[in-house]
């Protein structure tokens, strides 16, 4: 094993920030992060709207929803990413690649949080809705006050799963080149060109870091004293 | 941009073709190796053995919360240098990117498996095992004959998202070069510029894959649970 040829600080600085320094452009794990966290964000909120819109008692837009759910899961993420990244270019538009993964990204994942979404208000009882419309809130409130908010702790262990997902999934921006943790890595690794096991190693190693982060601090809001303590505050 | 669809009944199609039975071929091996896999892990994770429960937990943790992607060019890149010599240049000269995927994938989803399986297994009542025990069944046989067939209809369900899920991830085998699907939409896409054509089939193909096989695991589910009282499902364990 010869890590010390890979792990030398210029070889972190790439793989962390890419030639942040050298020639200001974002790459590496902060490339990763933004492209995760921006399409974590991003599809909380598409999946959110497509999720509410799944149980709606309108046939139309629960079937839309529906539509949308089973079109985008059953395609692997990498096809979608090749539509966002081709389809524009048909029109005479091209979206940055960055654009265009997390287009795809957003997508794809705004899919499985909608049927996340759905699942967690149908986890609520029925007793609640009836009694807040009883006690005088109107339908939106209902849902605004009572049914959203235990609806997220009942989704909370679901989600913090699509999230470590998501993150993994933005290592597919390297197929088209965009310069993300593994693009980067399979650069250092092309470039020592005899340590392929520890430059793997490496990456693995920072991706595990960081997914398995990210699930230990979602699971700590699984405690409903201290979900409540964070999101209940109002 | 001009569209020609005629193009499909041509090359290119025979191409796509030819691509659908590397992704099929692909995701039957892995589906196999990862739910024997899976199989194994679980049923060693939910006996509880305190000797192997450490490494059980590293590997489920370890490919689960890393790219697949990352795991494939891993597996592909370090062969040459893990494999004995003789062994790599045999399977170089019948190319082991295959080889490569199929162990990528089935070690990555073999993770997801496991955990089904565990759970399959946990969400049965211990009663039922010491019920099985206490009338004199042997161990295995209560295992396989009291417990397995409860919790397969239990575990079901996640376990068809899980294949689904490899179908998927096979085109990710596209980055070390297997022909599948999506590696031959590049290829009819750099070599004759019909890439919106072929990416349309590729993706209506990958789409009644995924439709049919979720379609089956429906049918397959309902036919194990004729017997009980409908009620909600649990929430499924899912991956990518």
């Amino acid at each position: 094993m010869e890590f010390e040829r890979v792990w030398t600080m210029a070889n972190w600085e790439r793989l962390l920030v890419g030639d942040l320094f050298n020639q200001g452009v974002i790459g590496g794990l902060l490339m990763t992060l933004l492209l995760g966290t921006s399409a974590i964000v991003l599809s909380t909120a598409l999946g959110a709207i497509v999720g509410v819109m799944r149980t709606s008692s309108w046939r139309t837009i629960s079937a839309a929803s529906a539509v949308y759910v089973q079109a985008f899961r059953n395609v692997p993420l990498l096809i979608l990413v090749f539509w966002a990244y081709f389809f524009p270019t048909v029109f005479g538009l091209q979206l940055s690649k960055f654009a265009s993964v997390l287009i795809a990204l957003t997508l794809f994942t705004a899919a499985y949080i909608a049927e996340i979404v759905s699942g967690g208000i149908r986890s609520v009882g029925r007793g609640h809705v009836e009694a807040a419309r009883a006690l005088g809130l109107s339908p939106i409130e209902v849902q605004l006050w009572i049914v959203l908010p235990q609806a997220f702790f009942n989704m909370l262990p679901a989600l913090a799963g699509r999230y470590v997902v998501a993150i993994k999934n933005t290592s597919l921006a390297f197929l088209i080149g965009l310069a993300d943790l593994t693009e980067i890595g399979k650069q250092i690794g092309a470039r020592l060109m005899t340590a392929p096991i520890e430059v793997y190693l490496t990456l693995l190693m920072i991706y595990f870091v960081v997914n398995r982060g990210l699930s230990m601090l979602l699971r700590a809001l699984e405690d409903r004293h201290r979900f409540n303590r964070v999101f209940m505050r109002m | 941009m001009h569209l020609d669809w005629t193009i499909l009944w041509g090359n290119p199609g025979l191409l796509i073709l030819q691509g659908l039975v590397v992704t099929l071929q692909l995701s039957a091996w892995t589906l196999l190796l990862a739910f024997l896999l899976g199989l194994l892990i679980g049923t060693v994770r939910w006996l509880g053995f305190r000797i192997t429960e450490p490494f059980c937990w590293l590997y489920v943790e370890l490919a689960r919360n890393t790219p697949p992607v990352v795991q494939i060019l891993f597996w592909y890149f370090s062969a040459s240098y893990v494999l004995p010599a003789w062994l790599f240049i045999g399977m170089r000269d019948v190319g082991y990117e295959f080889g490569a995927a199929v162990v990528a994938l089935a070690i990555y989803h073999g993770a997801f498996v496991a955990e089904v399986v565990r759970a399959g297994l946990n969400s049965i009542p211990p009663s039922q095992f010491d019920a099985a025990r206490a009338l004199g069944l042997s161990f295995p046989h209560s295992l396989l004959r009291i417990l397995a067939p409860q919790a397969a209809r239990i575990a079901l369900p996640p376990f068809v998202n899980e294949a689904t899920s490899i179908v998927k991830n096979t085109s990710l085998a596209m980055a070390i070069g297997v022909t599948e699907l999506t590696y031959q939409y590049k290829h009819i896409d750099s070599f004759q510029f019909r890439g919106v054509e072929a990416l349309a089939a590729v993706t209506a193909i990958y789409l009644m894959l995924c439709l049919v096989i979720a379609g089956l695991g429906h049918l397959l589910s309902e036919r194990l649970s004729q017997h009980v009282v409908r009620r909600d499902t649990p929430s499924a364990l899912t991956s990518e």
